[in-house]
């Protein structure tokens, strides 16, 4: 067997896909949820007709929510706690391979959640993008899983893990309602509207909406900037967070 | 580097809050050979491994694995390693996680080797969530060998094995030292040091109080004991061949001694009037009590 870094890689990341076939219970609801909500709120009980494309850009933001903090988030915490990750980690597996095939897995598995969200907005939404537009979303949706992943690896290194799963519930419900995943902000009181402006989810729902063509492309950059800097504050609590293990 | 000990380290400290961990420690593994690592608990031990292979950071001192940092690869790949505490993922089987391990190293054993040779031979396609706690001990203790290690680090390898499956496993580590390997074990069965270890290092309060084979930390502390009824003096009781020390119990005098029979020879010469004789022997147990107490 090779022992180079990107062979090393593949079979993680092979584990960690049959880890998650394997367990359908983290499966079902992170891939259920935003799929039914899509089809629920996005088809079947919209009022207009521009509610199926808006909610694709947006439950495409959602959907990489759930499997970064829990599937990602928590399964690190549970490693830990278990000890299995102690053992990878003084093993010759270079570290940094570990949280790499686990966030290569997030990707697919978001990747499959958001192309079950477009067909169902094609083909029972009639929703019609062109492929610029439906490269532009991906691309912001596969863009979500950056900041989701690291705030889940940031919880999977500092909590165990019931409270690892306590956290990321605490965090998933305001970072999907108030980011206006689920409904546009504007239905909020203004203060709630205010606070949403903070959270990454919102920006990223903007970005999307931006990329789909269904909002003005004025301030993309703006959005783009405030979420890669999420993306690096939450990557230097994990670097923070890393160190910390070892004292 | 065929020069370089396989473990070496050099005055690490490290405490947790007000309490110091390790205090000061000293401790070369010379290459081959069974090494025990023993000690009460909170002794310093698991601190002592982690900080081996580079997962505790220690606050002064340092540690080197073959002359190298413990967290560089080329360290890593010469070690094999099995924690005190380790649940192996549910959803994997017992043949995937072995050959995930041996996918580290680079000459490792094919992966049913290194089943056969922890006891799990059939056990390749079931899921880790189906294996006992005797079986996942032993799952560890397979990655731990499969990448053919020259050094191996085994954390209370025994924990939650019966007595069946903890010979069969003190078969396996002496196989592997015969091999070549060079093995460092935490444990505080001592049975387990006595049957198993070249060379047995207690520590305590995070410092080595002792090291030595097992015969040798038997009779440094407490040697054996002769109790007597005698007519010689002090002085001459500490003549005596291998004495270590003198003292006194009501009548009786209580010597000291790194050789018993040596010792009874000369005494039993010098005074002929000897009583109410008593020898006790050390063992290792005795040993060890008398070393963490002191």
């Amino acid at each position: 067997m090779s022992t180079s870094n990107l062979a090393i890689f593949g079979r993680e990341f092979g584990a960690e896909i049959a880890k998650s076939r394997r367990m359908p219970e983290f499966a079902i609801p992170t891939l259920v949820l935003p799929v039914v909500f899509y089809a629920l709120f996005g088809i079947m009980l919209a009022k207009e007709a521009t509610a199926a494309p808006y909610m694709i850009a947006t439950f495409g933001v959602f959907a990489a929510l759930g499997p970064s903090l829990f599937g990602f988030g928590v399964g690190v915490a549970t490693e830990r706690e278990e000890g299995v990750f102690a053992l990878k980690s003084v093993s010759p597996m270079p570290a940094f391979i570990y949280p790499l095939a686990k966030l290569a897995m997030t990707f697919v598995f978001v990747a499959l959640v958001v192309a079950m969200i477009y067909a169902i907005g094609v083909f029972a939404g009639g929703v019609a993008f062109t492929p610029a537009q439906w490269a532009g979303l991906f691309a912001v949706h596969m863009l979500s899983v950056l900041p989701f992943s690291l705030l889940g690896l940031f919880l999977g290194y500092t909590a165990k893990a019931q409270g690892a799963i306590a956290f990321a519930n605490i965090l998933f419900f305001p970072l999907a309602v108030l980011g206006g995943l689920w409904m546009p902000i504007f239905v909020f009181p203004a203060f709630l509207q205010t606070l949403a402006q903070i959270l990454p989810s919102y920006h990223l729902a903007q970005m999307a909406l931006i990329a789909g063509g269904m909002q003005d492309s004025g301030p993309f950059l703006t959005h783009l900037a405030i979420t890669l800097s999420w993306t690096l504050a939450l990557a230097v609590a994990v670097a923070w967070a890393v160190r910390r293990e070892q004292d | 580097m065929p020069t370089e000990p396989p473990v070496c380290l050099k005055a690490v400290t490290k405490s947790y809050g007000s309490v110091r961990a390790l205090d000061g420690l000293d401790l070369e593994i010379a290459k081959g050979g069974v090494t025990a690592l023993l000690g009460p608990n909170g002794a310093g031990k698991t601190t002592a491994i982690g900080v081996m292979l580079g997962r505790l950071r220690p606050d002064s001192g340092t540690a080197r694995i073959f002359g190298l940092d413990p967290r560089d690869l080329a360290a890593r790949r010469r070690i094999g390693v099995m924690l005190q505490v380790a649940k192996l993922p549910r959803q994997l089987t017992v043949g995937e996680q072995v050959r995930l391990f041996a996918g580290y190293y680079p000459n490792p054993m094919p992966p049913a080797e290194a089943l056969a040779l922890a006891g799990l031979d059939g056990l390749e396609s079931r899921r880790c969530a189906a294996l006992s706690g005797g079986q996942q001990r032993r799952l560890q203790f397979a990655i731990a060998a499969v990448g053919r290690p020259d050094l191996l680090l085994l954390d209370e390898p025994s924990v939650g094995l019966d007595l069946e499956a903890r010979r069969a496993m003190w078969t396996t580590i002496r196989t592997l030292r015969e091999r070549g390997a060079t093995i460092l074990l935490t444990t505080h069965h001592l049975e387990e040091a006595e049957a198993l270890s070249d060379r047995v290092v207690v520590i305590d309060k995070g410092r080595v109080r002792a090291s030595g084979t097992v015969d040798e930390m038997k009779s440094i502390v407490s040697g054996r004991t002769i109790r007597c009824l005698t007519a010689l003096d002090d002085n001459a009781l500490a003549a005596l061949p291998h004495v270590r020390s003198v003292a006194h119990a009501g009548r009786h005098a209580v010597i000291v001694t790194g050789n018993a029979e040596a010792t009874m020879r000369a005494l039993l010469l010098a005074d002929a009037a000897l009583a109410d004789l008593e020898i006790a022997s050390a063992g290792l147990e005795e040993a060890f009590d008398a070393l963490v107490a002191a």
